[in-house]
């Protein structure tokens, strides 16, 4: 039954990388690229209750941190422009 | 594996096809950052409560520090990326734009 837990995480990561795909702008990408690693964070943890060992659990963390810090860094970079001038 | 658990994993990942699909269907870039920052993480704590309750409480513990680590730094990432998007990109289908307002209403602040 669980199965249908991994396909609806596949269908979101899916659905991300259309948009990351087709985003016009760039901060689309970068929200696409976020939808995706939650959707893998979500896949993981439920692959992690079907094998029924904690061991990888340990991913999600170091997971949600590289998505936090390439957020933060990709939307600093949007900014960079804007930064210059107004200095 | 306890049928509470399979719904909870099931729902889990119902709330991250949503964010999927507002990542898709919104015209507005607002609007698809806020359906993706809101969705994703409801997903993942969802997904999580289901698994920790199949692997018991020391797993949970992780998973925990898992959802933690993730409820405290993406809607800091996804604000971010909101102000980037309304510096950069053009702000003219905005109804109320206080950002504009107040950031004109205060040109003292950047003297400092």
């Amino acid at each position: 039954m669980t199965v249908v837990a991994l396909i609806g995480f596949l269908i979101a990561g899916l659905m991300g990388t259309i948009r990351l795909v087709r985003g016009p702008n760039l901060a689309d990408r970068i929200i696409a690229m976020d939808v995706i690693l939650v959707s893998l964070m979500g896949a993981i943890a439920v692959d992690a209750a079907r094998r029924d060992d904690p061991a990888n659990l340990v991913l999600l963390v170091v997971l949600s941190i590289i998505g936090f810090t390439a957020t933060v860094a990709a939307s600093r970079f949007l900014t960079l422009d804007q930064t210059e001038e107004s200095s | 594996m306890s049928i509470v658990a399979e719904i909870l994993m099931i729902a889990g990942s119902a709330v991250a096809v949503l964010a999927g699909v507002g990542l898709l269907k919104f015209s507005t870039a607002y609007a698809r950052f806020h359906s993706a920052g809101k969705a994703s993480p409801i997903a993942f704590i969802i997904a999580a409560a289901g698994v920790s309750l199949e692997l018991g409480t020391s797993a949970g513990a992780l998973l925990l520090v898992g959802v933690l680590a993730m409820s405290l730094t993406l809607p800091l990432g996804v604000h971010l990326l909101f102000q980037a998007e309304h510096r950069t990109g053009d702000n003219s289908h905005l109804i109320i734009d206080e950002l504009t307002r107040d950031q004109q209403a205060a040109p003292a602040a950047d003297e400092d």
